[in-house]
């Protein structure tokens, strides 16, 4: 119950740093123009999180990514409980959801008090229909940004298989 | 205690809603239809967007093409339609009709007189179930609410919803809290999905039936082709067992016409192609599939809507009862994907 009032009488007289100067941060937004920025400012949503509130949990069907407008959020790989990432202001999360359908890879839990805008899949289909050029860009910089990150993984797994060898052929095992 | 008190909230919460949309009823029904119509043209407005115009206008567009349309029901077959209602009423109690249904109910008498068929005042029985048919039928058209009041606010809802429907459903899914922030909003497209193609569907293959019918009954010849046909249309809405309901009115218009069964074996015909027609070409392209009611269902929920809500209720239940299908399966689908 105290959500929903929140939720109905926060944002209201607070003077804040505007949606379109924080998407211009975002990667997947850096190229569109001012209206163009409008337009996706129009489908965002905007949540307010206390801390150690959980934002979304692995294993839950994925519905789009969150960018963090205020505070910080961690990324929990469950059942282990290892983080495996802590984010701040102007950095997004949750991405792969407005691709695919598949279930959340980890928790996200607010670290801090947060403003978040969430961007998600339904809203993103609907802004391809009915301003396909739009959507396109956001769809292709979206593919860019996750291209990035699988590229920056793959070097980073191509490092560790480097090392592991270093360290096999130094205590004389056969190499795999 | 205090999960008792949550409940007891709720209950009431629940129950001042009920009492407030029954005081409300016919407010509530203009919302509804206004609400209906919406969604039904959205995907016009959405079109018109990708096209280049911004909302504001692809809604006005949208507006006027309705507000054309009605204007055009208004004055061109609103007054056919009042006339051929009428007629079909005074027609059961003068002329051929009232001979041809004395003869059959003489010839009743006489041979079915072992089943109790002494008394059936065939005549008069069919003359007030049609009366009353018509004049349901018809008030819920004019009556109901003044038409005035329907016909400018309704437009005006629509305009209204189409142009900030997004931002309405945006506000509203603000009001959920974090925890079930993402299952709502998925449940919501969800619905939206199937919804939408249900009742789009539905509408488009109403409309279609309608327009086949009212060209069939007027090719062979059949008088008030044009309200049989609209109701023939809406009879459609009911699976199995609106397509005989639809061919009925159009059989004993065309026996009242022409005093014999002359006509009867085009009409039955016709009905058969439209339904072939609505089989294997309509309900393929427009109608969603994922809404299959058992035919027991659809029985079931006709003869309650009818009971509750006459000829309305039963034309609107199997729609309502796919909708509430929908939602319950999609509730239930998106419910199992998520750890509450």
């Amino acid at each position: 119950m105290k959500s929903l009032w929140e939720n109905i009488f926060r944002d209201k007289n607070q003077t804040e740093e505007s949606i379109s100067a924080i998407l211009k941060k975002i990667p997947i937004f850096q190229e569109l123009k001012d209206k163009e920025l409008e337009a996706v400012e129009r489908i965002l949503h905007r949540r307010f999180y206390k801390q150690e509130e959980i934002v979304f949990r692995q294993g839950d069907a994925g519905v789009g990514m969150y960018i963090i407008e205020k505070g910080r959020v961690k990324i929990r790989l469950e059942p282990a409980g290892q983080i495996v990432a802590h984010l701040k202001e102007g950095e997004f999360f949750g991405e792969l959801a407005l691709l695919d359908d598949s279930p959340r890879s980890a928790t996200a839990i607010a670290e801090s008090d947060c403003k978040m805008l969430g961007f998600f899949q339904p809203d993103l289909f609907g802004l391809i229909d009915r301003n396909p050029r739009l959507g396109v860009k956001i769809v292709s910089m979206l593919a860019k940004s996750i291209g990035d990150r699988l590229k920056a993984a793959n070097e980073e797994n191509q490092e560790m298989r480097n090392q592991l060898m270093l360290l096999q052929e130094s205590e004389g095992q056969p190499v795999k | 205690m205090n999960r008792y008190l949550k409940m007891l909230f709720v209950f009431i919460v629940f129950v001042l809603v009920l009492f407030l949309l029954k005081a409300l009823a016919p407010l509530v029904r203009i919302l509804i239809i206004s609400a209906l119509l919406a969604y039904i043209l959205d995907p016009v407005a959405s079109s018109m967007e990708s096209r280049g115009l911004n909302r504001t206008l692809s809604t006005l567009v949208v507006f006027l093409a309705i507000m054309t349309i009605m204007a055009g029901f208004i004055l061109l077959l609103l007054p056919v339609i009042s006339t051929e209602t009428r007629a079909i009423q005074e027609g059961l109690a003068a002329g051929k009709a009232q001979e041809f249904f004395s003869g059959l109910e003489n010839v009743l008498k006489s041979k079915l007189q072992f089943l109790g068929m002494a008394d059936i005042n065939l005549t008069e029985r069919l003359q007030s179930v049609f009366g009353s048919l018509g004049q349901q039928f018809f008030s819920y058209l004019l009556n109901v609410f003044s038409l005035v009041t329907n016909l400018v606010i309704i437009p005006f809802i629509i305009f209204f919803l189409l142009k900030d429907g997004r931002e309405i459903n945006k506000r509203i899914i603000s009001l959920v809290p974090n925890r079930y922030f993402e299952f709502s909003l998925n449940l919501q497209y969800k619905m939206d999905q199937q919804l939408g193609n249900y009742l789009r569907g539905q509408f488009m293959d109403a409309l279609i039936i309608g327009i086949l019918s009212i060209l069939a009954l007027w090719i062979i010849g059949v008088k008030y082709f044009i309200v049989i046909g609209i109701f023939a249309g809406l009879a459609n809405l009911i699976p199995y067992i609106g397509p005989i309901a639809g061919a009925i009115p159009a059989i004993i218009v065309s026996v009242m016409q022409t005093g014999d069964f002359s006509q009867v074996l085009w009409i039955a015909v016709a009905f058969i192609l439209v339904q072939l027609v609505d089989n294997v070409l309509v309900q393929p392209l427009v109608v969603a599939k994922t809404v299959n009611l058992h035919p027991l269902l659809v029985l079931l929920v006709v003869i309650v809507g009818g009971q509750f809500f006459g000829i309305l209720g039963m034309l609107l239940a199997v729609p309502a009862t796919g909708v509430i299908k929908v939602v319950a399966q999609e509730s239930y689908q998106s419910y199992k994907q998520y750890n509450f």
